[in-house]
């Protein structure tokens, strides 16, 4: 079966799945997307009363579900649900991610499996689910993967993690091609942020981070927002690509 | 009861000529026909590979039974009448 280009454009995501939507960036995603009139489905571990919140605020346009991405029986019904009460997914957000503050060597085997199936195989896993309903429909959608400059440059006490960023970064690439124009998929790639995550490098290294970067502060959640937010949204023919955005602090 | 799962199993199977009906409604949704002629080639009549990921997503749906398969098998498929055995043989596997 040889492949003529598919020169039809893909729309703007209106329904959009967000995994780790209930703290930092995930809900920054969220929050960014609800106030440019996208329908939202977020779910994580744990909904947190600021997710609550926002549900509150916007009952018609955000569901949310207590659901571990791991869970993909879990994962299944809740996209399920959001499709009932939104409509059909045409975007998704890979966010959820658990990082690492351990040396290899001294990282237990479990651990190590326990971040590859949270980082890797769960968003590969929820991929495939929603693209799997995407073309059944004969919809066109987007796939944004939020992955990490730890994909690209390397950082002590970051290993497995950096192995799952990386990973997403290539599963990236070779979608797009498989998807073959009828859904853009892309990384977006931010440096360390001042929270969450980023206590995993002891504050000395994100000193050393911050003197080594050209705009002179760490990544913030909202400076990310509206790049994942194009990606999803703008008519642009980026696809397959990994977007850093660290203010220039790995070049 | 062995026979009776089988006997099941093969009642959820489609046939050849609906799983016609089904590649229709694929090329339809694209305002594409699906001629009547089994030697028609996917590259003329415009259906790529994702139409056939999505004919065997549609037939997944009818059956309830998912349909894996490596891409090997998908490159000796040129026209309409491959399409249409390679889908019947995969419900037996």
């Amino acid at each position: 079966m040889s492949e003529p280009a598919d020169t039809q454009l893909v729309p703007p995501s209106s329904v959009v799945l967000v995994s780790g939507g209930s703290r930092g960036l995930g809900l920054a995603i969220v929050t960014d997307l609800l106030d440019a009139g996208v329908r939202v489905a977020a779910f994580a571990r744990t909904i947190t009363p600021e997710l609550e919140k926002l549900a509150a605020e916007h009952p018609d346009r955000l569901h949310v579900g207590s659901v571990d991405v791991t869970d993909l029986r879990a994962a299944q019904s809740f996209v399920r649900e959001v499709e009932q009460r939104l409509g059909p997914i045409d975007g998704i957000v890979n966010n959820a991610a658990m990082g690492q503050d351990s040396l290899h060597a001294h990282t237990a085997a479990g651990d190590i499996a326990r971040i590859i199936e949270t980082n890797l195989t769960a968003p590969l896993q929820l991929t495939r689910l929603v693209i799997r309903r995407m073309l059944a429909k004969g919809l066109r959608g987007r796939i944004v993967n939020i992955t990490s400059i730890c994909g690209q440059r390397g950082f002590p006490g970051l290993v497995a993690y950096s192995a799952t960023k990386g990973g997403m970064d290539a599963a990236t690439r070779s979608l797009a091609r498989e998807l073959g124009g009828r859904m853009l998929v892309n990384s977006v790639a931010p440096g360390f942020f001042a929270s969450e995550m980023s206590a995993v490098l002891g504050p000395t290294q994100l000193d050393q981070i911050v003197r080594r970067t050209p705009t002179g502060h760490l990544t913030e959640p909202v400076e990310v927002t509206p790049v994942v937010r194009m990606l999803l949204r703008e008519h642009t023919n980026i696809n397959g690509q990994v977007i850093v955005v660290d203010g220039a602090a790995a070049i | 009861m062995h026979s009776l799962g089988c006997r099941l199993r093969r009642m959820n199977e489609l046939s050849r000529a609906q799983i016609r009906d089904l590649m229709a409604q694929v090329l339809k949704n694209q305002d594409k026909e699906l001629p009547a002629d089994d030697a028609a080639q996917l590259r003329e009549i415009g259906f790529r590979s994702l139409d056939f990921s999505e004919l065997a997503l549609r037939v997944e749906d009818e059956t309830g039974e998912e349909l894996n398969f490596d891409a090997p098998g998908l490159r000796r498929i040129a026209t309409v009448g491959d399409v249409l055995d390679f889908l019947v043989e995969l419900q037996h596997q």
